[in-house]
């Protein structure tokens, strides 16, 4: 049954295929086994014998139901309801009186606070993928071998993820201030020269954000590319290193390669949470100089200019425009980046087709 | 490769996949001193935040403008033993366990009922469901707080931990679904066939064997909406006004603020509330790596 | 038999959500069978402060054996949003902070704030000014009890000073540019600041301005919002060339007001930065700060100095009136608890806890410190009073303003572009 895996390395993405549920997907790779014959045969008979209503319909609505509702009243109610107050200028009580249109978003893509807002999410997004990334390949490469300790290792180096965003940002102000830990330890160190206004130097901020954000998720990273490399068959390395290939050479253009879905999962993961970061920035530099700290972000604009301001109206308009660009992004990505993963995917292109063959 | 490796396995079983069965036999050797080197530098730099934090507790604030980097000296259990004994902390501990099981049963049960009809059913509107679900990861809680503030208030779970929980279990839906739909899928047609011919229903078929199949999905899952939940900062700050129903998180932030006058303490909270979600990854530490492995490999 | 295990544990998932929603913090302000409940949310965080509403609640409560009081303390920079959010939702505490200006006005106007014109005690009235009920007025209505004045000025250390070679404290804006270079001379900063609150830097704007632009000039952008008279540029540019000859503490991006011994005030508290810009409750706050938490012995009080040619009136001064409100929803015990707190042996309990001025004239004559008594000196002797401009102009473009300012002085805009800035504001909302 090679073919009900084939198809999910990229799985852990919005829109695998979902067509055809009994696999067969385009594999993703190529040394993958070759797809053998289609129990399309089975599928079709379980399938239609359940496909006359009422009972199916039932059973579709019971198990699907709660999760629907929940999903539709707490996600996609407030998606409608911040599209339909940001139309508004409104201060958050009694009903929305002001209309103003397109006002709100003509205000927001002019407003010098989030282009620069924007800028740093930008400016975020690369670094993220720029310093994670390859630290992180290279910290699995090396860490991608049987010995011993190695769950320690990895439990160790996972550990920053699993505290919370709060806690980090509460520490790490503490230890970053002009008179903290790291300060005093270059003085003590004798390094007193290299000491710095880590957080409120406008020009150094936005890269102690780097900083502690890469801190924060390398390890994740590191986990995800094992995880990944655990997946490419030991019989290639045993061949390339019988054809006479040095260990950087296989890692170079065997185990890189067979890693690349999983480097777009993780790179669309980081790419989505990075422009939606919010609570390190928030804890760290506080409502107001993040803007001119430099590491203002969408989010923490919006909750500057929206609840904290009382300008509710405006504040739901931000969050539509925030939810549109990582809907574009995310779109543009599943299309073009991820297309080799997900043949077949709803945005990707109709070749394979979905009918039953 | 059978059935059996479509289902993801611990991530140290020695050999690749496709080995079923094959079990640890021997103790693994020792690798290059380069690499232990390596690691230990990368650890060092992961743990030393955390372990300032730690230490920062044992000081004292005097200490702690004296000589920033320095380590404790005297020892002072003060601090821990203030937070330890007050109860702030543990309300508020209690507060976020609430929070935190509560969304991760409601979010494996929800998914899981939810991902098993995406997966296994054939009907008109499945790919719209999915992709409705799946748009949610566009929408987190991040951005649609404002709008959600606004529906919470007019249900009138304002204050309420009910309030955090429904919402948190909303926006934990398209995480879990996109990583149990696979695993759903996965299981193949002639477990299904079988338990038909059988006689089982459908529905049996969801209670007896899914479930059991989709273990390691649904572990993963779980633990992402724990530890998601767990961590959450932003919902309760616009939800969450009274102290006595404040997470640890806010809790945090609060503590911090209010008692700013004192580093030392501040640092002794800040790491005891690193306490719980520690144990809690130590504890199921293989499961998440096992997890992530799987959902990566499918 | 696992489906039932399911089955059973959603229910009770289901159960305990509905449950859980029940047992909310909510505050009750329920009166069954004669008892009442009051919240009460004040913004004191540190020792004495929050010992002074617990024993005023104490207090209240013996006197009026039906009334329970709970006593929260939110952290100032905290308060505004959370009550915001508290009083949108009708979560709303019974009694709570007032800050008055354009924030009470956006309060009164979604009709979240008690009416007490009436219902102020003649003993109140007697103690206590008209013009400190000014502040807390709005379309003809009494809206809050005024518990402190607090005017503005510079706080400073006169032992740096002394060290420092300084003599009396500037009168002018030139006076202080000297100072601060003798100060830098002695190695500590001239001049603490806690811009990462916002306010405080904002603070310096507020005070070139007064100086700068005429009291009708004020009153009038507090209504239209809109700042195209040339005194606010003229203002904005002497910040920034205030600004440039560095007088500030290392890092005052980050620096907060309150908060630790890191904070502006507790540079001072601690003798690092020899003076700052603040309102009248910042010797409590100081001395909360001092490493023996007790008021630091050798503070002193100047006035803001004055500008050259600009078109304020000299002596005029800017401060706020901190007040207590009660929430529409409030019982009636609310008000007598506001009346309460204004008598004048709770006054002089609250000016002995935060060290700052009350506005009750009978407490005002037991106050000793010099400090204080300068500051009361120079705000009885104030051709012109206003309030903080940000309380005047509302949270929207208050914070705003606020963050503009800070802006300038970190280097990253221009006086026109904050100005612009503040004036954009008003588009949000």
């Amino acid at each position: 049954m090679s073919n009900t895996r084939e198809n999910t390395s990229a799985g852990v993405l919005p829109q695998p295929e979902l067509a055809q549920h009994d696999g067969g997907g385009a594999p993703a790779s190529p040394p993958s086994p070759p797809r053998s014959p289609r129990t399309g045969a089975g599928s079709s008979r379980a399938a239609r014998r359940g496909r006359t209503g009422w009972a199916m319909r039932l059973e579709i609505a019971l198990l699907a139901g709660p999760a629907a509702i929940v999903f539709l009243a707490f996600v996609i109610v407030p998606v409608a309801i911040a599209a339909y107050y940001g139309f508004f200028r409104w201060q958050g009580y009694g009903p929305a009186t002001d209309f103003v249109g397109l006002q709100n978003y003509l205000t927001i893509l002019e407003d010098s606070a989030f282009q620069q807002a924007l800028l740093h999410n930008g400016l975020i997004v690369i670094g993220s993928l720029v310093l994670q990334g390859p630290a992180a390949i290279l910290l699995a490469l090396l860490l991608n071998r049987k010995m011993r300790g190695q769950s320690l290792i990895r439990v160790l180096i996972f550990v920053p993820y699993v505290i919370a965003e709060v806690v980090v940002g509460t520490g790490w102000s503490l230890m970053l201030a002009t008179n903290g830990a790291l300060n005093g330890l270059l003085k003590d160190l004798g390094l007193g020269a290299l000491a710095h206004d880590w957080l409120s130097d406008p020009g150094l901020a936005i890269w102690t954000l780097l900083a502690i954000l890469t801190w924060k998720y390398v390890g994740f990273a590191v986990i995800l590319f094992l995880a990944g490399l655990q997946g490419i068959p030991e019989e290639l390395y045993e061949a390339a290193a019988l054809d006479g290939a040095s260990y950087w050479q296989i890692q170079r253009r065997i185990a890189l390669p067979l890693l690349g879905p999983t480097l777009r999962i993780w790179a669309f993961l980081s790419i989505i949470g990075a422009l939606q970061l919010f609570d390190l920035v928030y804890i760290i530099w506080g409502q107001y100089v993040a803007s001119t700290a430099g590491t203002s972000t969408m989010a923490t604009y919006m909750v500057a200019n929206g609840r904290n301001a009382g300008n509710f109206g405006y504040g739901n308009a931000v969050a539509v425009v925030i939810f549109l660009i990582s809907l574009i992004v995310a779109l543009f990505y599943q299309r073009f980046v991820l297309r080799r993963d997900t043949e077949g995917a709803i945005t990707g292109d109709r070749r394979t087709g979905r009918k039953k063959r | 490769m059978t059935a059996f490796t479509a289902i993801p396995d611990a991530p140290d079983v020695v050999g690749a996949p496709g080995t079923p069965g094959r079990i640890k036999a021997k103790r693994l050797p020792w690798g290059s001193p380069a690499v232990y080197f390596v690691a230990l530098v990368v650890i060092a730099l992961m743990l030393a935040p955390i372990a300032y934090i730690v230490f920062g507790g044992f000081r004292t604030n005097s200490q702690i403008t004296v000589d920033p980097a320095g380590l404790p000296n005297p020892w002072n259990a003060a601090n821990y033993l203030g937070v330890l004994t007050g109860g702030v902390f543990w309300q508020e501990v209690l507060n976020s366990t609430i929070v935190a099981v509560v969304t991760t049963v409601g979010v494996i049960l929800l998914g899981l009922m939810a991902s098993y009809v995406l997966a296994r059913y054939r009907f008109r509107g499945r790919g719209a469901l999915y992709a409705l679900f799946a748009a949610g990861l566009m929408f987190p809680i991040t951005v649609a707080i404002t709008p959600l503030y606004i529906v919470v208030r007019s249900i009138g779970l304002m204050n309420s931990l009910g309030g955090v929980i429904l919402p948190q279990i909303a926006f934990a839906l398209p995480t879990t679904i996109i990583i149990l739909v696979p695993f759903l899928r996965a299981i193949p047609d002639e477990i299904q066939e079988a338990a038909f011919i059988d006689g089982c229903s459908r529905i049996g078929f969801f209670w007896r064997m899914v479930l059991r199949l989709s273990l390691p999905g649904v572990i993963t899952v779980g633990i992402l909406a724990f530890i998601a939940s767990w961590n959450s900062y932003l919902l309760p700050l616009f939800l969450l006004n009274n102290e006595a129903t404040f997470t640890l998180p806010l809790g945090v932030q609060a503590f911090s603020s209010q008692y700013s006058v004192d580093t030392a303490k501040v640092l002794a909270f800040t790491s005891l509330s690193m306490i719980p979600a520690l144990v809690f990854f130590s504890l199921f530490e293989r499961r998440i790596v096992g997890g992530l492995t799987g959902a990566v490999k499918g | 038999m696992k489906g039932i295990k399911l089955l059973t544990g959603a229910a009770v998932v289901m159960a305990g959500t509905l449950a859980l929603s029940a047992c909310s913090g909510a505050s009750d302000t329920s009166s069954s069978n004669g008892k009442v409940t009051m919240t009460l949310w004040q913004n004191s965080t540190t020792g004495p402060g929050q010992e002074f509403w617990k024993n005023a609640a104490a207090a209240f409560e013996k006197a009026n054996p039906k009334v329970t009081i709970k006593v929260q303390s939110i952290q100032n920079e905290d308060l505004d949003g959370k009550l915001q959010t508290a009083l949108n939702s009708g979560d709303a505490p019974d009694i709570f902070l007032q800050r008055g200006g354009g924030k009470m006005a956006a309060m009164v106007n979604a009709g979240q704030v008690m009416d007490i014109t009436g219902k102020v005690s003649s003993e109140t009235k007697k103690n206590i000014s008209s013009g400190s009920f000014k502040a807390e007025t709005y379309q003809d209505k009494v809206w809050a009890m005024p518990i402190a004045v607090l005017p503005g000025g510079l706080f400073y250390s006169q032992d740096l000073f002394k060290a420092a070679g300084i003599g009396d404290a500037p009168k002018t804006i030139d006076d202080l540019n000297a100072d601060v270079t003798k100060l830098k001379a002695t190695g500590v900063s001239p001049i603490a600041l806690g811009a990462k609150d916002a306010w405080p830097a904002a603070h310096w704007f507020y005070w070139f301005a007064l100086r700068e632009c005429a009291g009708s000039t004020m009153e009038k952008t507090a209504d239209s919002k809109s700042f195209s008279d040339g005194c606010w540029l003229k203002a904005a540019e002497d910040v920034q060339k205030f600004a440039s000859t560095k007088p500030f503490n290392d890092g005052f991006l980050t620096t907060t007001a309150q908060q630790g011994a890191g904070s502006s005030a507790g540079l001072i508290a601690n003798h690092k930065a020899a003076m700052e810009l603040m309102g009248a409750w910042d010797p409590g706050v100081i001395a909360s700060l001092t490493p023996d938490q007790k008021p630091l012995p050798d503070l002193g009080f100047y006035p803001f100095p004055e500008v050259s040619g600009g078109k304020g009136e000299p002596g005029a001064i800017m401060g706020g009136v901190d007040g207590y409100s009660c929430s529409v929803k409030a019982p009636k015990e609310c008000v007598d608890f506001l009346n309460f707190v204004a008598t004048t042996p709770q006054q002089e309990a609250y000016y002995k806890a935060f060290n700052a001025p009350p506005v009750n004239t009978e407490a005002q004559k037991i106050v000793t410190e010099p400090y204080l008594k300068d500051v009361l000196k120079a705000y009885n002797a104030a051709p012109y009073v206003s309030q903080w401009l940000d309380t005047v102009l509302g949270q929207n473009i208050g914070n705003a303003l606020n963050v503009a300012v800070v802006d300038m002085l970190a280097g990253k805009s221009t006086p026109q572009q904050m100005i612009q800035a503040a004036n954009d504001a008003a588009k949000k909302g």
